[in-house]
């Protein structure tokens, strides 16, 4: 691999900016906070709702979100071979196996390797809290990690959601659901208070809901002003603007961060700023991005394409619910979630359902509202070889695209580990791709390049 | 009665054999046939609703291009074979399709082919990975709704001592089975691993009682013949689903018996009954679900979950265990560093095939397999 191919992404929004000052101010006191007591540490998975750990005051990581930043700071790789020394297979999710990398060095060597993206690694964890929500390899990650590596209890959350032929407003359906992610919940939350040896706080809970579906509703609304022409905020904004919900959950600090960042992005449409000189393709996005080359979407602005719609991380349509039961709030979120996935035609993930605050998107009648609302003239699909999850599906959507007329491009590479990416040939096919949507649309955009 | 009615005979074209004669039997007895992957939603129910339940099996080493069109490249090449099978018009006898949710490809399976292809029924069995229990719970309720859509379907009810009459049947299958499988225990070997795996996917096409035939038919055979002794090393395999015996074949040329399986189809599905309870949805969620051992359910960490492994290969006298993924397959593929290392430890050695569910190449495959038991 030559990681001179691989860039960093030059960000649009001087809120998105402004992380790189935040995150580390967070990563700090989370560090200080380990070191100065025995406070257990709880290794999670997205899918957990973040609020819970907030309500627990409980100190927490995530392997997937540290996934990503060894993914862009290109240690991965070295991660990922050490995984595939013990066995783990090359075509494994390449987040799991970087954890499992890390992990191995962190056993043998008795402290986190050097090479960690985060000061003092992701530290022992006490307690690891999983989610099923979208694959399998959610399901062998963590019990492979407390098999091999840490001894630790595991709590693995179940929310299932009907098939895509079945009526989630059937009473009988819906009751059958919502029963399974009532008890699963709390079964999540009686391994938390045993764990932690503290009763749920369910103010704590009830403000931390609110704190947070006021930070999803500024970021939701934000999203949305993407409808405009020129689409005021890039993919790499809107890549790294999740984070803030992962760690600073419930905290005025995240709803600040989203305020200010609606505002921002408002100001641009007021201005027609836009992310590009000159905007020549909208498109939408499918699946995972390529963490360690974001720069790939400043490849693409530098030809006058812009994303203006992602469908990972999805908040999608948020909901409000009723939080004077802040338990039964979750559940309520949860589900209306997957309802209206399913509404949507969930042919492709019936499986989702999805406790956290963000998440895939599947839904492939969605996609003529998409088309028509945020004017998008084509639809780019990232198929990662090692995360079939989220890539599962893209064909299908490909085909439902082509019904609107709208062209796709599936081009593989992986979110993860580097060494699948190919960046003259991806290049090539992208440039390749615009052209024929300039065929297609009449004109020739492209050949001043 | 007419012993063996369809002359089932018993080459190594089990799964060709299977498609030509479930036309037949469709036609002769003018049941629904429903096709199934996976062993959670019980084939019992779809018996007793007065259909057909039929194990779908793929053809390895075919071209899997026709699934295209449908899906990504990425993903278990079984599934892709199956779709791509679909596809082609190769199930068109299938009035119905069962898929239960156990690893991910296969649940996603069932949302493009249904899409793209309406059968007559169809029916998503949504099953937890959690053994929690609120998820056996959940796991009986949708025996129940299940059980409700077959009932829709075929327009006949399910009575309990319908079920019960059916669950007997399979039950007896069951014994039968695993008298064949005693006799493995012996050095002394009376039936080959291939030729009992054929056995086991004829009986996933057949109407149970056709199976009952088949099965005492064998078992007459068997004590007719004088059985191999010579010595060869004794294996067992696990891993993911194989529904063509090509690899045991392989093992068996290379001077290997394979005596125990692990995997789907294998004893997995026969091992024990399903208990007759009160309730017979209590019995039935303890057989598919919980002691249903599929890597795909949490078992939580630790290597005990690998104890009933261990426990049969020395039940059978396992000399080494083979260990076959096919591409993608995550449930087997996230199991193997911590079963090897296991296995390590109780002094069997595992030697994993990896493969795209086309047994090629044949040549270094053979080689592996020889080089293994050589050391064995
Ligand atoms: S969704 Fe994909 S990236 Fe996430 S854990 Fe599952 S396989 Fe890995
Ligand atoms: S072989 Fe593996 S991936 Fe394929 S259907 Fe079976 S369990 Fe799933």
């Amino acid at each position: 691999m030559n990681q001179s191919e691989m860039s960093r992404a030059k960000r649009h929004l001087d809120t998105t900016r402004k992380m790189k000052e935040m995150l580390p101010r967070f990563f700090m006191r989370q560090m200080e906070r380990r070191f100065s007591s025995n406070e257990p540490l709880a290794w999670c998975m997205v899918g957990v709702p973040p609020e819970l750990l907030k309500a627990f005051d409980l100190l927490f990581e995530w392997p997937e979100n540290f996934g990503t930043m060894c993914a862009s700071r290109l240690v991965a790789p070295h991660f990922i071979e050490v995984a595939e020394g013990d066995g783990y297979s090359p075509e494994l999710c390449s987040y799991v196996t970087n954890t499992m990398g890390y992990c191995k060095l962190t056993k043998d060597k008795g402290e986190p390797p050097e090479e960690s993206p985060l000061p003092g690694g992701m530290g022992t964890p006490s307690m690891l809290l999983g989610s099923g929500f979208i694959c399998e390899p959610r399901w062998k990650w963590f019990q492979s990690i407390a098999t091999r590596f840490f001894n630790v209890p595991v709590y693995s959350s179940d929310p299932l959601a009907p098939p895509w032929d079945i009526d989630p407003r059937d009473p009988r359906v819906e009751d059958h659901y919502l029963t399974l992610l009532r008890e699963d919940l709390a079964g999540q939350i009686d391994f938390m208070e045993k764990q932690t040896g503290k009763k749920l706080d369910l103010d704590l809970l009830r403000e931390t809901l609110a704190l947070s579906h006021k930070a999803l509703g500024y970021w939701r609304d934000t999203l949305a002003l993407r409808k405009a022409v020129p689409c005021p905020m890039s993919s790499t904004d809107y890549f790294h603007s999740i984070i803030p919900q992962m760690y600073l959950v419930g905290d005025q600090e995240a709803v600040d961060f989203y305020k200010e960042m609606y505002e921002e992005v408002k100001d641009r449409v007021a201005r027609k700023v836009g992310v590009t000189e000159e905007e020549k393709y909208r498109l939408i996005w499918f699946g995972l991005p390529p963490w360690f080359n974001m720069g790939i979407f400043n490849y693409l602005e530098s030809k006058g394409a812009v994303v203006a719609y992602e469908s990972t991380y999805n908040v999608g349509d948020f909901f409000e619910v009723d939080l004077s039961d802040p338990l039964e709030a979750i559940v309520r979120r949860t589900w209306q979630r997957a309802v209206k996935m399913h509404d949507y035609g969930a042919e492709t993930m019936p499986e989702l359902c999805n406790p956290a605050v963000f998440g895939g998107f599947s839904g492939s009648s969605l996609l003529n509202e998409l088309v028509e609302e945020y004017s998008l003239n084509g639809a780019l699909m990232h198929l990662t070889r090692s995360c079939r999850a989220v890539s599962f599906g893209e064909v299908h959507t490909k085909n439902r695209l082509a019904q609107l007329g709208i062209p796709s491009l599936i081009f593989e590479s992986d979110m993860a580990d580097p060494r699948l990416w190919s960046d003259a040939q991806i290049k090539n096919r992208l440039h390749a791709f615009l052209e024929t949507m300039d065929k297609a649309a009449g004109g020739d955009k492209l050949n001043d390049s | 009665m007419t012993v063996n009615k369809y002359n089932i005979t018993h080459t190594n074209n089990a799964a060709l054999e299977s498609e030509e004669r479930i036309k037949k039997i469709k036609k002769e007895s003018g049941k629904p046939v429903i096709g199934y992957l996976c062993c959670f939603a019980p084939p019992e129910i779809i018996s007793a609703a007065g259909a057909i339940p039929f194990r779908i099996t793929g053809r390895a080493g075919e071209d899997n291009s026709a699934a295209d069109a449908y899906v990504e490249p990425y993903g278990c090449t079984y599934v892709r074979n199956i779709l791509a099978r679909a596809v082609k018009g190769e199930l068109e006898y299938l009035d119905g399709l069962v898929i239960s949710h156990s690893c991910d490809m296969v649940q996603r399976l069932y949302g493009i082919w249904t899409y793209y292809h309406t059968l007559p029924y169809s029916y998503m069995f949504n099953v937890p990975h959690q053994l929690s229990r609120w998820a056996q719970d959940f796991f009986k309720r949708e025996l129940g709704f299940f059980q409700e859509s077959l009932e829709n379907f075929t327009g006949k009810k399910i009575t309990s001592e319908v079920l019960k009459g059916t669950l007997a049947t399979y039950n007896h299958n069951r014994a039968l089975v695993r008298d064949l499988y005693k006799l493995r225990k012996k050095p002394a070997l009376a039936i080959e691993g291939s030729e009992m795996l054929n056995l086991l996917i004829k009986g996933g096409s057949l109407p149970p009682e056709d199976f009952t035939v088949l099965l005492e038919e064998k078992r007459k055979e068997i004590k007719r013949r004088a059985p191999k002794t010579e010595k060869a090393r004794r294996i067992m395999v696990w891993g993911s689903i194989m529904d063509d015996p090509t690899l045991l074949l392989m093992i068996e040329e290379a001077g290997g018996q394979v005596v125990a399986d692990d995997t789907c189809i294998g004893f997995r599905v026969w091992e024990k009954d399903v208990p007759v309870t009160e309730n017979l949805y209590e019995g039935l969620t303890e057989h598919y679900f919980v002691n249903f051992q599929c890597p795909r359910t949490d078992r939580g960490p630790g290597v005990e979950r690998f104890n009933y492994l261990l426990q049969r290969a020395r039940e059978y006298n396992v000399d080494g265990v083979i260990g076959y993924c096919i591409s993608f397959c995550d449930p087997h593929k996230f199991d193997y560093p911590d079963l090897r290392d296991y296995l390590k430890k109780e002094g069997l050695p595992l030697l994993l095939i990896d493969d795209n569910y086309s047994f090629e190449p044949k040549g270094s495959i053979k080689t592996r397999l020889q080089a293994f038991l050589e050391i064995l």
